[in-house]
């Protein structure tokens, strides 16, 4: 038993130094993997929050791979749509697991972009020559809040019907083009089967290559640029002028693989273990009352809210007595957040040296939170 | 003309005339049908609906609330809230049409009394025949 084991493994092994070997001869993996990965070396101050972009890649991954697998029992069409969501819960074989991992993780998902560019901002990555990586980090995030909004209504709950009749009338805050934007959003005038359709093929063909375009986008710009190295540490690489194109590099940093890749596996096994906990002790976190009642276009609830990312802009919405005036200070707010870069120009990355930014952006922050709650509890 | 010229202008040519070709049918395809003017009436009895008491219809595709005002008479009136689209609830105690969503109020004629809704609600027309209440 013993020799037919190693000989089974002798067999494997070599079965995979000849693959390598194939693989060598055809497009030099050694060479590939020596450049792009082990001598691509990151900075050696690099913190946790440097994961948290490749964490978001995996949670897009996860949310790929398990809204497939929805796709294969969801009937997207208003009659049929909430039974088969109900279906996949209580009679497809662990379609619970993969409705679940889905759902939780379209809300980890948020919070992980959001840490990022958070951490992003804190740490002045964003000033020159990064500024179109900070845009596209920031398209990506869009696009993440619309598969949120696109995915919110296939369930065809009444939270879902509700919160999309709210968030497609928004566009009517405009004068003249506000109600032909809200129609041809919904496909009428009102939410129905035909938006159903418009979302779904949004969500499934249109937004997944969008994303992949703006992550090829960011991805090629850090790699072209070089990694931003925390402005609290010893290491300066990149600081200084900029005046022409080159690229950053640390030549005593780590390198990428094994030791970064190292340190952004242990961060994706932690994000499992907070979806995983999630979904075995708060199930419903995610999933409140309307969400498993079916929509009923005749009846708004009193108990909608929108999802826990939404509720500040949502707080706003309620104390800001014009359509107009809330919808607009919001999409101010939105453009001067991306546009940012390009008003911050000072060298100075260390926010700890710039008490007036600090301020700013303990404020901001704590008024987001403190309207999130309020929204949530009002 | 050169013929590098010549070629970088006929690119341009017929590619924007690929991109009109295709855009414009897209919009169309991606539009709204547009909404057909719908004439319909609605008829309901005068007994249905008591004093201070209101019944929820739905008229011409549109959700709609009918109210018997004390004193006032009949209204009809959308109850797609202005501000954002929900549906308000008839509060019979506070004699307010009230919109769950973002708190607005309106009067029993209407008319916004308070939240962010931007104006009064839309009325339909209504008489009253005999002891039927016609809309539209």
């Amino acid at each position: 038993m013993y020799g037919a084991d190693k000989n089974f493994f002798q067999s494997g092994d070599f079965m995979w130094r000849r693959i390598k070997k194939g693989l060598e001869v055809r497009i030099g993996l050694e060479d590939l993997v020596n450049t792009k990965l082990k001598r691509y070396t990151v900075p050696r101050n690099t913190n946790i929050f440097y994961t948290l972009g490749g964490v978001a890649l995996a949670a897009f991954i996860i949310q790929a791979l398990t809204g497939f697998f929805l796709l294969i029992y969801y009937v997207p069409h208003s009659d049929h749509a909430f039974r088969s969501v109900q279906q996949i819960m209580t009679s497809v074989p662990f379609g619970w697991l993969f409705r679940l991992m889905h759902v939780v993780g379209a809300n980890l998902i948020v919070a992980v972009v959001f840490l990022h560019m958070l951490s992003v901002f804190f740490m002045g990555s964003y000033k020159k020559p990064r500024e179109l990586t900070w845009i596209a980090g920031w398209l990506m995030l869009l696009v993440v809040l619309t598969f949120s909004l696109s995915g919110n209504l296939l369930p065809w709950s009444q939270l879902s019907y509700w919160t999309t009749t709210v968030v497609t009338a928004m566009p009517t805050a405009f004068p003249y083009v506000g109600d032909y934007i809200a129609n041809v959003l919904r496909g009428g005038e009102f939410v129905s089967g035909v938006t159903l359709n418009r979302f779904f093929a949004l969500h499934v063909a249109l937004l997944p290559p969008v994303f992949v375009l703006f992550l090829v986008v960011h991805i090629f710009l850090i790699r072209r640029i070089g990694l931003s190295s925390p402005p609290f540490g010893e290491q300066t690489a990149g600081s200084g002028e900029w005046n022409e194109y080159r690229h950053v590099s640390y030549p005593d940093g780590y390198s990428f693989y094994p030791y970064f890749v190292l340190k952004e596996l242990y961060m994706v096994l932690a994000y499992l273990v907070v979806m995983f906990f999630v979904i075995t002790f708060v199930p419903t976190l995610f999933l409140p009352q309307g969400a498993n009642i079916p929509a009923d276009p005749l009846k708004t609830p009193a108990y909608i809210k929108p999802q826990w990312y939404f509720l500040a802009p949502y707080q706003m919405l309620k104390l800001i007595p014009n359509k107009f005036l809330g919808i607009s200070i919001q999409l101010l707010l939105l453009a001067m957040f991306i546009l940012w870069p390009f008003f911050d120009t000072g060298r100075e990355r260390n926010i700890l040296k710039r008490p007036l930014l600090l301020v700013a952006f303990l404020a901001s922050l704590l008024l987001w939170i403190v309207l999130t709650v309020w929204g949530r509890t009002s | 003309m050169k013929r590098r010229k010549f070629l970088k202008s006929l690119l341009a040519l017929l590619g924007s005339t690929t991109l009109v070709s295709f855009a414009y049918p897209l919009v169309r395809f991606i539009a709204p049908p547009s909404k057909k003017a719908e004439v319909k009436r609605l008829s309901l009895s005068k007994g249905d609906i008591p004093a201070g008491e209101a019944r929820e219809v739905v008229f011409n595709n549109t959700p709609a609330i009918v109210i018997n005002r004390p004193g006032k008479g009949y209204i009809a009136l959308s109850k797609v809230c202005t501000h954002l689209g929900c549906l308000v609830e008839f509060n019979k105690e506070k004699a307010r049409l009230i919109c769950p969503c973002h708190a607005g109020e309106f009067s029993l004629d209407g008319k916004v009394l308070s939240g962010p809704p931007p104006k009064p609600l839309a009325e339909f027309p209504l008489r009253v025949e005999g002891e039927s209440i016609i809309i539209g």
